[in-house]
């Protein structure tokens, strides 16, 4: 098998959905814009996933990601990006949402001894520089890595988004087919952003997630 | 400049290079006794710093002044202010900042605060709202180096496009970060981006609801999580579009956070107003707040 299929292989293993990173259990502040009214329908919602895809975490995700990826072996670099996404969410529970998949990633990934690991050991580590981090380590190529987890992280908002709305399995499905070229879009356009291009635009999203901590009725920890 | 650089603007803009504004201002304060005093004021270019004397008791106040009337495409300036331990400082500015249009392919500006409060110090930077004119551009960051024992509060009011006279912000770039350091750490690398079709950014649901104005407001102190609940009390529940103001509030990190969205800037300054009431306690709003 050549090297780089297996490294696929792996990828495939660390974004699926049973891999136990505990990501059933966050829905990215969705839970709230379901009740608010604001992606309750299935238009509602791909427009809600669009702009955090494009403008938002989803996007600041990928272009953390990407610099993991390129500072795996750098201690120093890699530890600058770390801090950086371990600062960069917008409230309580984003943070927790990234730290505690990106921590629950690490400790599942040890099956898969690397060198990396020890450098992220004893860190609060945001999701997508787990992931960023570990896929360079096993020759996981930047770009599937980065689409790799903007489709995990879609596909687990619209797992979520099926449950607490409730959508049938085939609108959910037709969801996922709606966002395909905007994750395309969102992986190619941050292939030469920088540290310093991260940014929000999707404000409202953000404060769904804030909104969050005080909705009376929960299923998602986020 | 103000009228005569908006009338010129896209004419002129391939006659000549317009005029880049450039800035630099250092304020430093230290403790003397019991007063906090102005220990370092160097100002170059466009930047001043005024100094009102204040009343008896009441917190010492540095107010910027930008004498080029606003800011525009490729303008730099640089603002370093220094708290020195136990001091009490409330950093503020003379009138709102105007983000003027920049020519076509002009840079952005770039404006760049570095804040440092010593042990015990307490500082607020509370500058009046900027707001920005249609095809503004400008990549702005507020740098906050804080001891572990200093306290903080900051704001940062944006106004999309001039409503009073009727103006949209059709397209608009704008790179802005609130990064703050407490005891070293890293806490918070706050970052807004508007880049390209403002009109319809703004406009979408997951963005900002058709908001035309945001106010993001950071307190940094021991007591930050027993502040959430009386700010969302204050703030209310209300979400955008039915209610003109939506607020959200959280505390992680050591400090709490409100970002508050607004149909129009008199909500928007009615809320900040209250949210800074809840935070800063009795001290008043600087005087320049209140002209």
């Amino acid at each position: 098998m050549p090297i780089d299929e297996g490294a696929f292989l792996r990828l495939l293993t660390w974004l699926s959905p049973a891999f136990p990173t505990g990501g059933f259990a966050y829905s990215h502040g969705l839970e709230w814009a379901v009740e608010s009214g604001d992606a309750r329908s299935t238009a509602g919602l791909i427009g809600w996933l669009v702009d955090i895809l494009e403008q938002g975490s989803g996007r600041t995700d990928a272009i953390l990601l990407r610099h993991a990826h390129r500072a795996a072996s750098d201690a120093q670099a890699l530890a600058e990006v770390v801090e950086l996404a371990a600062a960069l969410p917008s409230g309580r529970e984003r943070w927790l949402e990234t730290t505690a998949q990106g921590r629950a990633f690490l400790a599942a990934a040890r099956a898969w001894p690397s060198p990396v690991l020890t450098l992220l050991e004893g860190q609060d580590v945001a999701y997508p520089v787990a992931v960023g981090a570990v896929s360079a380590a096993h020759g996981v190529s930047e770009d599937r890595a980065t689409l790799g987890f903007l489709h995990a992280f879609c596909a687990n908002l619209v797992s979520a988004a099926v449950r607490i709305i409730p959508l049938g399995q085939q609108a959910g499905l037709r969801v996922m087919a709606a966002l395909e070229p905007i994750l395309l879009g969102s992986c190619q356009l941050t292939a030469h952003s920088t540290l310093d291009d991260i940014g929000s635009g999707a404000i409202r999203a953000d404060l769904a997630a804030m909104h969050h901590e005080t909705q009376y009725t929960r299923l998602f920890r986020t | 400049m103000d009228s005569a650089h908006l009338l010129g603007g896209q004419h002129a803009a391939t006659q000549h290079r317009p005029q880049r504004a450039f800035g630099r201002l250092r304020v430093g304060f230290e403790r003397r006794g019991s007063v906090t005093a102005l220990a370092v004021l160097r100002q170059e270019g466009c930047l001043k710093a005024r100094h009102p004397r204040p009343e008896p008791g009441a917190t010492a106040e540095t107010v910027l002044l930008n004498t080029s009337g606003g800011i525009t495409g490729g303008d730099d300036l640089a603002i370093a202010i220094a708290a020195g331990a136990g001091t009490r400082l409330v950093v503020t500015t003379q009138a709102a900042e105007r983000l003027y249009r920049a020519t076509a392919g002009s840079p952005p500006a770039t404006l760049r605060t570095n804040l440092k409060a010593g042990p015990d110090a307490s500082l607020d930077w509370l500058p009046q709202e900027t707001i920005l004119f249609d095809a503004c551009r400008l990549d702005r960051s507020l740098t906050v180096d804080l001891a572990g024992s200093a306290r903080f509060v900051g704001l940062e009011s944006l106004l999309f496009g001039r409503q009073a006279s009727g103006e949209a912000l059709r397209r608009a770039f704008l790179a802005d970060r609130i990064v703050i350091r407490h005891g070293g750490r890293l806490i918070l690398h706050d970052a807004t981006r508007i880049d390209g079709d403002a009109e319809a950014l703004l406009a979408r649901a997951g963005t900002f609801g058709d908001a035309r104005a945001m106010a993001t407001i950071v307190g940094v102190s021991p007591d930050v999580e027993a502040m959430v609940a009386p700010l969302r009390a204050t703030l209310g529940p209300g979400t955008l579009p039915e209610s003109g103001v939506e607020a959200g509030v959280s505390a992680w990190n050591g400090l709490v956070l409100a970002r508050i969205l607004a149909t129009d800037g008199a909500r928007l300054r009615h809320a900040v107003t209250a949210a800074l009431g809840i935070l800063r306690g009795a001290d008043p709003l600087p005087r320049v707040w209140r002209l």
